[in-house]
């Protein structure tokens, strides 16, 4: 059987926050379940392979995320994975280039993006920086705490087509109302970076699930657990997320 | 015109009142400095300009004119080339004339500490943080502005490095005619688009491997090209400059074509590439490159970098590396079996952990890691996934004890520090 192909999507550009470690998340949770996966990294101006099963998108400056759509647009390989069956994990502004518009720039010019999630982003009334908690709703109905680092510019809403990842606890999270991320089929867009499946196995193995259609062993590394615990209770005692 | 340090210049006679506010400042500040030392929090330099600056918030824009000044800032390597530069202009017209801000405090409370208790030294060899330096450059013309690169720290705090260059630029733009010679890293994209506002450039090739942080052209937002090491907007509107220093393995050339052999005591290449910048900026100071080298060998671990502390029965080198391109330049530099890895998340150290995923752990298979620090445990997850043995030791005094072997410590900043005073270094 050849390898689950995880497709880094232009890191140079979308990778500045430590989003490959998505990738090396991704497959290190494969090959450990002895699953053969493999990590392809994607510049601008190389041609995405058409038969990945997970795409990643990760955290970026303005210009890159235009350069992005544009690259993407052109390039046209990720609608056909994504018409083949894979799943997208966008993450900060690869989650905003994900949606239908977003804004650049300091006079908040409205740029096109994929059209992949039914999501608007516009600049937001603060800037949402520090540690985001909140609370996933996993396909089977129940619950799990989603820990990380959300550093954005921007509040998105969402249209009908796109359901909200989670309810935020702590911090921002999509900004306009107490959700946070969003998912649309097996595109699944989020706030947090740090980078999110290192923090959030469950998570990650749910990407893996969409890209498979088959469930996955469980996985138990005590490390992770702590981690979990620890950035938990970090977030404590930071307020609740403020009404606005 | 070039400065000319053969002459010493008067540094302005401050007005009465400014002086009286400056005492002041300086006497209260003083006993605070110590206070914080004795508390053992923070540098206590800081703390006093820190006060300083609040009773005297004019304090840098009477300090820094009537001086020659050297600025040098950048993401990386600014207080070892401080340190470099400044040895090398002290070995040229002597250490008593010479003031720097040596502890690495280089806000403006850090820079006008310095220079207050230094009335007399007319020239001034200035760390100079990357937020500062558009004032360093209006409030004190400096004769020359080392600029080393950009890479991206504290996301949490500075958005996009970006707008940092973009200061930088407005500000060489302004000064204009009187603006500084600028020693420029022409390896560096966005250093090259800030520094092009200037009247005067020297640029430095300075062979520098780290890319991941310039991708796109500062000035148009196309992808930039690299070929044969040299990177170029495919619109041409920004290009490597050629340089007229370069670095060559160990040594540096000069314009004239002239190979000299740094030998420095500071390790590694990253640190020839500082060198470099600052021999040319002592040469443009018009110091000559045989007593500027001698001086730059006169530094061994600048504000404890590279230094050897004893913790107990354990002797161990401290490295510090606070972003993803610090840590590109120290791991390689470690050598120990035992490797000692400090990560924390105070504010100087950037609140947001996640860079742990752009350093390439991985290289460290094969040998034991101790992960410690407030941060620990984030570092044990991305040393799980590099699928490197290690083991979570979060007291820094306890992880650093009991070593046979000598071991090799990188840390970032707020436990280097720590370090430092636990060794009995500062
Ligand atoms: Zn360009």
């Amino acid at each position: 059987m050849s390898p689950v192909t995880i497709v880094l999507v232009y890191q140079s550009l979308l990778g500045i926050y430590g989003d490959r470690g998505n990738a090396t998340v991704l497959s290190k949770r494969l090959t450990w379940r002895g699953i053969d996966a493999r990590v392809v990294i994607v510049e601008p101006g190389e041609e995405l392979p058409a038969d990945g099963q997970v795409y990643l998108l990760g955290g970026g400056e303005d210009l890159a995320q235009t350069t992005a759509v544009r690259e993407l647009t052109k390039d046209g390989n990720l609608f056909r994975a994504l018409d083949a069956g894979a799943a997208v994990l966008a993450v900060c502004a690869g989650y905003q280039i994900c949606g239908t518009t977003f804004t650049i720039g300091e006079r908040d010019e409205v740029v096109p993006g994929l059209g992949i999630l039914d999501v608007e982003t516009r600049r937001g009334d603060v800037r949402a920086v520090g540690e985001i908690l909140y609370r996933w709703t996993k396909p089977d109905g129940t619950t799990s705490l989603v820990t990380g680092f959300e550093n954005h510019g921007g509040f998105t809403r969402l249209g009908a087509d796109a359901r909200p990842l989670g309810v935020v606890e702590k911090g921002i999270g999509n900004g306009y109302d107490h959700s946070e991320g969003a998912q649309q089929g097996k595109v699944v867009g989020t706030y947090p970076h740090g980078p999110v499946l290192a923090r959030n196995p469950e998570l990650a193995d749910h990407v893996l699930e969409l890209a498979l259609g088959y469930s996955l062993d469980p996985l138990p590394r005590p490390a992770i657990d702590v981690l979990r615990r620890q950035r938990i209770a970090a977030v404590s005692g930071q307020p609740e997320r403020p009404e606005r | 015109m070039p400065a000319d340090l053969t002459i010493p210049r008067s540094p302005h006679r401050l007005p009465a009142l400014v002086r009286a506010r400056l005492a002041v400042a300086l006497a209260v500040g003083s006993m605070a400095g110590a206070a914080s030392r004795v508390a053992g929090r923070g540098s206590g330099a800081s703390i006093r300009g820190q006060l300083m600056m609040r009773i005297a918030p004019d304090a840098l824009a009477n300090l820094l004119p009537g001086r020659t000044i050297a600025s040098v800032s950048g993401t990386n390597g600014k207080t070892t080339t401080t340190h470099l530069l400044a040895a090398a202009v002290k070995a040229a017209v002597g250490a008593d004339r010479v003031v720097t801000n040596a502890d690495g405090a280089n806000l403006h409370y850090g820079i006008a500490s310095a220079l207050a208790v230094a009335p007399g030294r007319d020239v001034a060899i200035l760390e100079t943080d990357e937020r500062v330096v558009p004032d360093v450059v209006r409030l004190g013309r400096p004769a020359v502005l080392v600029l080393l690169n950009f890479s991206r720290d504290q996301m949490d705090r500075n958005h996009e490095i970006k707008s940092l260059g973009r200061g930088w630029r407005d500000a060489l733009s302004r000064a204009g005619a009187d603006g500084p010679v600028v020693i420029a890293n022409a390896d560096d994209p966005l250093v090259t688009w800030a520094a092009r506002s200037a009247t005067k450039v020297v640029w430095v090739d300075t062979a520098t491997s780290w890319t991941q942080d310039a991708s796109l052209c500062p000035e148009c937002g196309t992808m930039l090209t690299r070929t044969n090491g040299r990177w170029a907007c495919p619109t041409g509107d920004l290009v490597q400059p050629e340089a007229t220093w370069r670095v060559d393995g160990d040594a540096v050339v000069d314009p004239d074509g002239t190979r000299w052999e740094l030998g420095l005591k500071v390790p590694g290449a990253f640190n020839v590439s500082n060198g470099a910048c600052a021999l040319a900026a002592a040469a443009e100071l018009g110091i000559d490159p045989e007593a500027a080298i001698r001086g730059m060998r006169t530094i061994t671990s600048p504000a404890g970098r590279y230094a050897t502390a004893h913790f107990g029965s354990t002797t161990a080198r401290l490295l510090l590396a606070k972003n993803p391109a610090g840590w590109a330049e120290a791991l390689p530099l470690t050598t120990s079996g035992t490797v000692v890895l400090a990560i924390d998340s105070a504010a100087a150290d950037g609140r947001d952990v996640s860079w742990l995923w752009d350093v390439e752990y991985e290289q460290l298979a094969g040998r034991h890691v101790v992960a410690t620090g407030p941060r620990a445990q984030d570092l044990s997850v991305r040393l799980l996934y590099a699928e490197v043995e290690h083991s979570v030791v979060p007291d820094l005094a306890v992880a650093v004890a009991g070593h046979t072997d000598p071991v090799d410590v990188v840390a970032t900043y707020t436990p280097f520090q720590r370090l430092r005073k636990l060794g009995g270094l500062t």
